[in-house]
């Protein structure tokens, strides 16, 4: 027999001689700090379908400003990483404001079929990236070493690094925060009224275009959260949006438009795709995320979590 | 009626492409296929038209008697938009830095080098139009770029079939020059070493210079350059004895978490890991490594190795290998580096493509004087005849029968302080 | 003709044909799709495998590489289509996805992602635009055919439809496999035009590229698809000389259509419309 893994492995478990529950709890690790990236996004996704009932692509579009407003805020203006961070928030929410009034709200205002928002969301997509590859060009940077990545070792089980456990924090509490405004402020339930029919909501005296407004704020600014974690985790270019890709599945599966859909199938996401990697084969991962979709579509359309509509006729 | 509604689809077809070809754009009647929108929509694009077209219509006109007499036209293949973006922005500076000096000197033949730069947004089939666009519209006399093998074998036929050479960068993969049949592209180029070799070099050091026999590869599966490489390297790998003991993939562009396999590479045991990726991956997972405790493993990576890696990656660079094409402290490219940073304001970062565009340009305007006359087909001839020519970052001697460089030293570079260090030269 | 304006020719042809099959299913009957760049890929790796492989003559090739995709898109209608509006759409993202995976993992075949080299460049000019006006005259007919104007129904008014005895759910998948035909062709003509494929030609961009023009053209108007491929193909080669700013406009040129006029450049209205159904009355 070879000699495995050394003394890398913690070595209560390779005493116990049992690698593969080591494997497993890293993975399952690994699989949670994922799902929480992909949660903060997907829940972007979800909130914008649950109002306005289209897939928004120019979501991943969000992300990449807010990486590069902290990008430059940390760079340029050498100011901490919590300002910069808020700085970032609220940019990456300004600019999800401003893309819903020039591209969306005109085509929202003339038709009511989601297919146009949906065409102008992939045209805006193209529309971010471009001008970060214009203006800042296509090279690939890093923000500097603001949020630690030192290693933890897990009661000796499992090593992960500090960062995954910062953005697991950070995204179970922004997700709640987002609960809080849904639930105890008067906009979150208006909202919640808008997410049940936008038309009633409107005709019951809500401010319909500020409450789109305000719905796509509060979107970018959690996508902002996501990119600057992507872009400490994995670095920031102007085509990190496509990573979103992946959380727009999550969201899929958890339901369009029910945000603790969005965070479960988060979750589940990021699970399947590290044990896959792990216990299977690394070059089926995406298949296995892509067929899960697949999949879920075809049991339940709506998703785990999704209000069952029926067709009205 | 049936067959005038067809013949009306056809010409409407017809005359639209013809319209937008130069020459014939300013006529106003071949204008009418695109006014046919009748809407006020496209307005903001319309408008913007004539403003690309004009320069571009009277261009010719008024310059093409002159320039054909007074400036070379050179084509230059760069990925400026999309995935590549990085690597393509700083290929086409380099190259603008290289004709400057070219021209500074006088020129080639006595006369200014010009330089066409194509974008084409790393997809094959937009490629294919913009060499076509180059030697036919642009009449360029050699074409550099581009920095990808697929892209390279797409545009092959073509710079064959209507004689204008082609210089790959960092196109390694063997197919780029010679064909599936093993025969010679007479007019497809490298600048760089191939896939085969350069997976035997990273053999080679993995096995003879660091004496490590337990290799784990974590390869792109979706990336055409990964796939090869890691082939060429299991091969030569095995014929030094040497054991991958795991050997995983990952998908490039949408995937960024290797934690994964990196687990599975631990409990293999490997004690080297080897990277034939690009640059923002291999930093990752060097990053991601040492984050799972990974301390032990070294690193050992090809030509996707840039500066930029050292901002994802930080500490976890330290000590890690890369087999290369340039050493970026080779004192004969310090003054490329210096003018580089006088003319964009910028570090090279991203030098191995820098590099190897700015040296593409100078070959080619050697050729060009050695030929004697700007005729693609002399400058073939001397491009293939060329023998010791003493570039920046290498010598190098055309292999007739493949179009590589011959014997190219692979530069290893040892990652150190914060940057890439030359630590030695090898030739298996 | 300059090899350039030919190459643009072609080109505009292949998209031309798979906007149209696209078109057919987006803007006639329906049904949103994102990942019908995965049945070109079909078409183009059936051809090239044929082509270089087996020694069949390019047009049976190209012809098989439209039926490969019609057998799939059969197999995968028959499921999904059950999923109506944005869930067709978004499972079709999956499906795509997951057929360009397996075409990059099944080495032994499709040789991965280091693409497949050396295929007969058999998309000649007179090929590409006989194989646009055969299929063009074909689906011309088509939709004013019985079934396309049953493909209508289905699209304005699904139950509506079926209520007056239409088999909808049947429709939806002909339609599929027509438009998986058109694209496998186009595949099959891109294969040989390249003579050489990778996987990563057929990505998601491909597809969302393929619907989006179709929509630009407008939902509903086979010539405004044809129109607007034009447009798009011909905007981009104008713009090459200013590359970097190419695909900041083109973006802003669907952004721009879909604000000023959501409907495309030609609506739900054919070109030449004043000419009543141009083709004669057909049952």
């Amino acid at each position: 027999m070879t000699r495995v893994g050394g003394d890398r492995l913690p070595s209560s478990i390779r005493e116990r001689g049992d690698p593969y529950l080591a494997t497993l709890i890293q993975q399952i690790i690994n699989g949670l700090s994922l799902g929480s990236v992909y949660a903060l996004i997907a829940v972007g996704y979800s909130l914008v379908y649950s109002v306005l009932l289209f897939s928004n692509f120019a979501h991943g579009g969000f992300l990449v400003i807010g990486g590069y407003i902290c990008y430059a805020a940390l760079r340029t203006f050498n100011i901490g990483i919590w300002m910069a961070g808020a700085l970032s928030l609220v940019g990456a929410g300004a600019a999800a404001i401003l893309t819903e009034r020039l591209a969306y709200r005109p085509i929202r205002e003339r038709t009511n079929v989601t297919l146009y928002l949906l065409i102008a969301s992939m045209g805006m997509s193209i529309v971010i990236e471009n001008i970060f590859v214009i203006v800042a060009g296509g090279r690939f940077r890093a923000l500097p070493p603001v949020i630690p990545t030192t290693p933890v070792n897990f009661f000796g089980l499992a090593t992960t690094s500090a960062f995954d456990l910062l953005s697991l924090v950070s995204a179970v509490v922004f997700l709640g925060a987002l609960q809080l405004f849904l639930s105890k402020t008067r906009w979150g339930l208006a909202i919640r009224a808008a997410a049940y029919d936008l038309r009633t909501a409107g005709l019951m005296g809500v401010n319909v275009n500020r409450l789109i407004s305000i719905v796509f704020f509060v979107a970018g600014a959690l996508a902002a959260v996501g990119g600057i974690f992507l872009s400490v985790r994995y670095t920031l270019y102007p085509q990190l949006g496509a990573i979103t890709i992946k959380a727009f599945v999550a969201a899929v599966i958890g339901g369009l438009g029910s945000l603790p859909g969005a965070v479960v199938g988060s979750l589940i996401l990021g699970l399947a795709e590290m044990l896959t990697a792990g216990f299977i084969s690394s070059q089926m991962r995406d298949l296995v995320v892509f067929s899960l979709l697949v999949v879920t579509l075809l049991v339940k359309p709506t998703g785990l979590f999704g209000k069952s509509v029926s067709e009205k006729v | 009626m049936k067959r005038n509604w067809m013949i009306a689809l056809v010409v409407l077809v017809v005359v639209a492409g013809y319209f937008f070809m130069q020459q014939q754009a300013p006529q106003p009647p071949k204008e009418e296929p695109v006014k046919e929108s009748p809407t006020p929509t496209p307005e903001a694009p319309k408008a913007e038209e004539p403003k690309a077209e004009e320069p571009k219509a009277e261009e010719p006109k008024a310059e093409e008697p002159k320039a054909a007499e007074e400036t070379v036209k050179i084509g230059y293949l760069a990925a400026l938009t999309g995935d590549w973006a990085a690597y393509g922005q700083t290929e086409e500076k380099t190259a603008r830095l290289a004709v400057d000096e070219i021209n500074a000197k006088g020129g080639v033949l006595g006369k200014k080098l010009e330089l066409v730069v194509y974008d084409f947004r790393t997809r094959a089939e937009d490629a294919v139009n913009a060499v076509r666009r180059m030697i036919e519209e642009d009449k360029v006399v050699a074409i550099v770029g581009a920095n990808g093998s697929g892209i390279n074998i797409a545009t092959a036929p073509i710079v064959n079939r209507l004689g204008v050479s082609q210089i790959g960068t960092v196109s390694t993969n063997p197919l780029v020059t010679v064909d599936e049949k093993g025969e010679v592209r007479p007019y497809s180029f490298r600048i760089c070493f191939t896939d085969p070799y350069q997976g035997k070099l990273i053999a080679f050091f993995a096995a003879k210079e660091l004496k490590r026999m337990k290799a784990a590869i974590l390869y792109d599966v979706g990336n055409d350059y990964s796939q090869g490489l890691r082939e060429f390297f299991m091969k030569s790998y095995a014929e030094y004895q040497g054991e991958v003991v795991a050997d995983l993939g990952f998908r490039g562009g949408t995937d960024v978490d290797f934690r994964a396999q990196l687990t599975e590479i631990r409990d293999k045991g490997a004690d080297v890991l080897v990277l034939p990726n690009m640059g923002k991956e291999m930093a990752l997972i060097m990053k991601q490594a040492r984050e799972l405790g990974m301390n032990e493993i070294v690193f050992v990576g090809g030509d996707g190795y840039g500066e930029f890696m050292w901002e994802i990656a930080g500490e976890a660079m330290e000590g890690s290998y890369w087999i290369n094409h340039v050493a970026p402290e080779d004192p004969a490219m310090a003054p490329f580096f210096a003018a580089y940073k006088e003319k964009w304001d910028d570090e090279c970062k991203e030098f191995v493509n820098g590099v190897l565009g700015y040296d593409s340009i100078y070959w080619v305007a050697d050729a060009i004087s050695r030929a004697g006359k700007a005729d693609p087909k002399l400058i073939r001839d001397a491009l293939e005849a060329t023998k010791d020519l003493k570039l920046h970052h290498a010598t190098i001697t055309m292999d007739p029968k493949t179009h590589n460089p011959v014997d190219k030293d692979g530069v290893v570079l040892i990652a150190k302080d914060g940057k890439g260090q030359f630590f030695t030269k090898i030739k298996p | 003709m300059s090899g350039y304006a030919e190459g643009i020719i072609i080109l505009l042809c292949i998209n031309a044909i798979a906007a149209m099959g696209v078109s057919l299913l987006t803007g006639f009957t329906g049904i949103f799709s994102l990942g019908h760049a995965a049945y070109m890929a079909l078409g183009a790796y059936t051809s090239a495998i044929l082509t270089v492989q087996h020694g069949v003559h390019f047009f049976p090739a190209i012809l098989l590489g439209g039926v490969v995709a019609v057998a799939l898109a059969y197999f995968i209608g028959v499921p999904t289509l059950r999923l109506m509006g944005d869930y067709y759409a978004i499972a079709s993202i999956g499906l795509g996805e997951a057929i360009r995976l397996i075409l990059e993992n099944w080495q032994s075949v499709t040789r991965g992602a280091r693409g497949y080299p050396g295929i007969d460049p058999y998309t000649s000019l007179p090929i590409a635009v006989g194989f646009f006006v055969i299929l063009a005259i074909f689906m011309f007919n088509l939709i004013n055919s019985r079934f396309g104007r049953a493909c209508k129904a289905c699209r304005d008014d699904y139950i509506a439809s079926s209520l007056l005895g239409f088999n909808t759910a049947r429709i939806r998948v002909v339609s599929l496999m027509i438009s998986a035909f058109y694209c496998g062709v186009a595949g099959a003509l891109l294969g040989g035009f390249l003579s050489f494929i990778q996987p990563v030609m057929f990505d998601m961009l491909k597809s969302t590229e393929l619907t989006a023009v179709v929509v630009f053209g407008g939902l509903g108007s086979m010539s405004g698809c044809i129109l607007g491929t034009a447009v798009i193909t011909l905007v981009t080669e104008l713009f090459r000389p200013i590359s970097q700013y190419r695909m900041l406009i083109y973006g802003a040129v669907l952004v721009i259509i879909m604000v000023l006029r959501p409907e495309g450049i030609m609506g739900n209205r054919e070109l030449l419309s004043w000419i009543k159904d141009p083709f004669g009355r057909r049952s």
